[in-house]
């Protein structure tokens, strides 16, 4: 079951990092969890080598792993060898593995908060990844990271700085001592589009003025796509494709890198408007790998073959774990999409019968009035007083005078970055938040419904699904066995099981309960689902689920979508129109076709060149 | 931050308050709040052993060799034997007998008043977190204010003036012993308030009854439950003390903390009268203690899973 070690490697300089079919464990009482099965990863010296995978595929276990940083041996079973510069690090005495870090090799973390030191200046954290630094070398280092006045700033504490200059600080510290390798795990992660841009350049020019290879760990594919001169391709604890990027991604030869790729919202040719090449089902769980292929359950290639262990193919530079490597071509269009026609139907008719029972409103589709309609709304927040008897200061303008308007049916995403005034927008857009001036209008129908960025947040967490699902057919006047029914219908039309109803939240998974909590706000179809960051906290072969989900709902039950996201791509995928929001003001809004292809304010201009895009890589 | 939701809309009926106000019966994964969180055998796991406990300590009386206020045979001053185990007092009766029945009382004092306490705590904290402005403050402010007395005064205060009994003494303690209960159930109700799943149920137009009752007063369970077990230790203690200094049940019922205090004088000569309540108060504390650490891990680890 595990790979042949032996010839894997095809350049021949020695690597800075040579992962062999690493194995690591996690004992749980609930089954053990296997979070890397064998996973073998090279990477040469300076090169920047991009390990793109989703959660629980152990993409961050083979960081933790190679920067010695795993638990203590007694919590864990591990078995293959990491080396790092010929010494294996998982053999090694915690002594010897300390002597590597900081030295050899060193990593920039998602959250630089969590990770500088809130009690230390910046320039003693400094001082202390670069014991012979004298003052003037720690100000150079602050400087090499573009950092504005590099002298002042060595005087700041972490929470002075905005994340993106605390991420400079750390890459700063990480390059201190010129190591030979930097493992940055989703360094850009918690960034806005704009500052990650600035962030992931300096990050490979830092690595190549000193001489580092880079491992940058990440999920997303076109953040890899951008920077890395190999990428490799993390599934189920094994590293099933690596190869240069440019060919990766123009020819994947494994079918999970092909369907990440096609199932990636685009910034570019056809709209998909609702269908979006999916990976269907989820990914497996770690607690049960398979004793074949973990990829075959969703593949659309799979065979009997693919029950045995996957053989590793080696042509042209390129690694790929598969039976079938290179025969799944392009991602079947809509063969293995989810549907819930039947289900959702159903649904749809039991509305417009209860609608006609209520005598209340006519199916929403017929109505050519709008959804919804805001009318120069604006938020302030008071500011806080400097003293306690002093005047308050003025007020935080969060939303300043934005009108737009949403047609029945009709689908408008709002975009712009944190601080945008974006959220607080869809709060008083559905209620949650009183506007300072100004009007919010809504069509007739079932009112506005949420859907929140934390799914499992947004759930009641002893509460059960169907419970949840039940509060909202209160008022529509239904005896119990109807009520049940009604659960079930809600449940199918997003593609849930009948058992989710019994289930709490905590028992499903992260994509589950994204499919609850839509379930629950078009329980009662609503006039318009206002969504907060939907897709934002979804691995990307789930985002693509929910995004056609919605766009599936909108068109089936004739709801109004109303889209906030910072999300460029998905925006795009389901949006008819776009509205482009930043300091709490519209600065551009037109047909998503028109304005993705065509930006006219320079804000638009610069945001839509911030996205990575796998196009300009392959 | 705001409580109720701003009404907003052109056509939006209004809903039909018959039909919103019962709370629906589920047929469908139907839980009661405090069902549903025993449902992952976190609370059942955490309460099962304090349970077991109590029926062990309520038990302990049928062990009883005498009765508890009966004058045996054996006579003052008997040194501990088979058949009087703790010996006999200083009237001559039985020590053993007595510290199993001042057990089972003190036990069952500190589940009554903890009982007591967190009940009107988890109303006023309950009240306070859901409704805020005035109400939280004069609620909050009067919580204040009984946290200030001192549980020893207000017990001399209340038998001064209704005469010692141990129905009074667990009175006073009940009286300061709410407010703790009614500053975490506010500040649970409170930060379940901000979380999203509240918004949620705010747009379900659900009612601020079941608001409260529903999403954001189960959130207070977990950590009511930790603190009432961690609680029963010290209020054993707290009970032994006062009974201690003649504040509880009047002689001769079979209390640990005044038995202990009757025997002080012949320490020297007939140590067992004294030590042997004493050492059952801090067994009974012992035990208390550890059981609530085990809870407070119990519901930790499902938390945090």
């Amino acid at each position: 079951m595990t790979v042949e070690a032996a010839g894997v490697s095809t350049v021949a300089t020695t690597p800075a990092l040579a992962v062999r079919g690493l194995h690591v464990t996690f004992p749980s009482p609930r089954g053990d969890v296997h979070a890397l099965r064998g996973a073998t990863l090279d990477v040469q010296p300076g090169e920047i080598m991009g390990l793109v995978g989703e959660s629980g595929s152990g993409k961050s276990v083979l960081g933790l792993a190679a920067l010695g940083l795993l638990p203590k041996p007694e919590q864990l079973r591990m078995s293959g060898s990491v080396t790092l510069d010929g010494e294996d690090m998982l053999s090694a005495t915690e002594q010897q593995r300390r002597a590597r870090r900081g030295s050899y090799i060193t990593a920039i973390f998602q959250d630089p908060m969590a990770s500088l030191n809130p009690s230390m200046r910046i320039g003693a954290q400094l001082a202390e990844a670069a014991p012979e630094a004298d003052q003037e070398q720690i100000v150079a280092l602050l400087a090499d990271t573009g950092i504005p006045e590099p002298r002042a700033k060595v005087g700041c504490y972490p929470h002075e700085l905005s994340g993106g200059l605390r991420q400079r600080v750390m890459i700063a510290i990480a390059l201190a001592r010129n190591p030979r390798l930097v493992v940055a795990d989703e360094p850009t992660t918690a960034l806005d589009v704009t500052i990650q841009a600035r962030v992931l350049e300096l990050l490979a020019r830092c690595t190549a003025e000193h001489g580092s290879s880079l491992l940058l760990i990440t999920h997303d594919l076109g953040v890899a796509a951008q920077l890395c001169d190999r990428i490799s391709v993390a599934y189920a604890g094994r590293i099933v494709e690596v190869g240069p990027t440019a060919r990766v991604l123009s020819r994947p030869r494994h079918p999970y890198t092909v369907g990440l790729l096609a199932s990636r919202p685009r910034l570019h040719g056809r709209v998909a408007h609702g269908k979006l090449p999916v990976l269907p089902g989820q990914p497996p769980d770690p607690r049960s790998p398979a004793g074949g292929c973990a990829f075959a359950p969703r593949c659309p290639v799979a065979d009997d073959a693919c029950a045995r262990p996957t053989p590793v193919s080696l042509i042209d530079g390129r690694r790929c774990e598969c039976h079938h490597a290179g025969a799944c071509a392009a991602w079947p269009e809509n063969g293995s999409s989810q549907t819930h026609a039947d289900a959702l139907l159903r649904a749809v008719q039991g509305d417009i019968a209860s609608a006609q029972h209520n005598a209340a409103r006519p199916p929403a589709q017929t109505v050519p009035v709008l959804a919804l309609e805001v009318r120069e709304l604006v938020c302030e927040f008071a500011a806080p007083r400097r003293r306690i008897r002093g005047r308050p200061g003025a007020p935080l303008r969060a939303v300043g005078g934005v009108s737009l308007a949403v047609p029945a049916g009709g689908s408008l995403a709002i975009v712009g970055e944190s601080g945008s005034g974006k959220t607080t927008l869809l709060r008083m857009i559905v209620g949650l938040q009183r506007p300072t001036s100004g009007r919010v209008l809504l069509g007739a129908g079932a009112g506005a419904q949420l859907i929140f960025q934390d799914a499992g947040a947004s759930l009641t967490p002893w509460m059960s699904i169907g419970a949840q699902i039940e509060e909202r057919l209160a008022r529509l006047a239904l005896g119990r066995a109807e009520r049940a029914t009604r659960v079930l219908e809600a449940l199918h039309a997003v593609g849930l099981p009948s058992e989710a109803a019994g289930a709490l939240p905590r028992s499903l998974s992260g994509g589950m309960r994204q499919r609850a909590a839509i379930a629950r706000a078009i329980a009662v179809p609503p006039t318009l689902l206002a969504c907060d960051e939907p897709v934002s906290a979804l691995d990307v072969s789930l985002a693509s689920q929910v995004l056609n989900l919605l766009c599936e709902l909108r068109a089936k039950l004739g709801l109004a979508l109303l889209f906030v996201t910072h999300d460029l791509a998905a925006a795009r995928a389901v949006a008819d129109e776009v509205v482009v929001m930043s300091g709490g003001l519209v600065v551009e809004r037109g047909p998503a076709e028109r304005l993705f292809a065509a930006p006219q304010h320079p804000y638009t201009q610069e945001l839509l060149a911030a996205v990575p895009d796998i196009a300009r890589a392959a | 931050m705001a409580s109720e939701t701003v009404e907003i809309g052109v056509g939006s009926p209004p809903a039909p308050a018959t039909s919103a106000r019962r709370p629906a019966r589920l047929s469908l994964g139907r839980r009661r709040p405090v069902v549903a969180l025993t449902a992952g055998g976190s609370l059942r796991g955490a309460l099962a052993p304090v349970g077991l406990v109590t029926l062990i300590v309520l038990a302990l009386p049928l062990l009883a060799t005498h009765s508890a206020t009966a004058v045996t045979a054996a006579g003052p001053f008997h040194t501990p034997s088979w058949s009087y185990p703790f010996g006999t007092d200083d009237v001559g009766r039985d020590v053993f007998s007595r510290v199993l029945f001042g057990m089972r009382e003190s036990w069952l004092s500190a589940l009554g008043v903890i009982a007591v306490g967190a009940t009107f705590g988890a109303v006023v904290g309950a009240l306070a977190g859901a409704f805020g402005g005035w109400l939280d403050m004069v609620l909050m402010r009067v919580t204040d204010l009984f946290l200030a007395l001192p549980a020893p005064v207000i017990a001399i205060a209340v038998v001064a003036s209704v005469g010692p009994s141990l129905f009074h003494t667990l009175l006073a303690l009940s009286v300061v012993w709410w407010p703790w209960y009614a500053r975490i159930v506010r500040g649970e109700v409170r930060a379940h308030a901000a979380r999203p799943h509240a918004d949620a149920a705010r747009l379900a137009g659900v009612g601020r009854a079941r608001l409260v009752l529903r999403h954001l007063l189960p959130g207070a369970l977990a950590p009511v439950v930790v603190t009432m077990s961690l609680d029963v230790g010290n209020l054993i203690l707290a009970l032994a003390a006062l009974s201690f200094i003649g504040l509880g049940a009047p002689p001769p019922s079979p209390e640990l903390g005044a038995m202990s205090a009757q025997g002080m004088e012949y320490l020297l000569a007939y140590w067992w009268v004294p030590i042997a309540p004493a050492a059952a108060a801090a067994l009974l504390a012992l035990v208390a203690n550890l059981l609530g650490d085990r809870a407070n891990r119990h519901l930790d680890q499902e938390r945090t899973r």
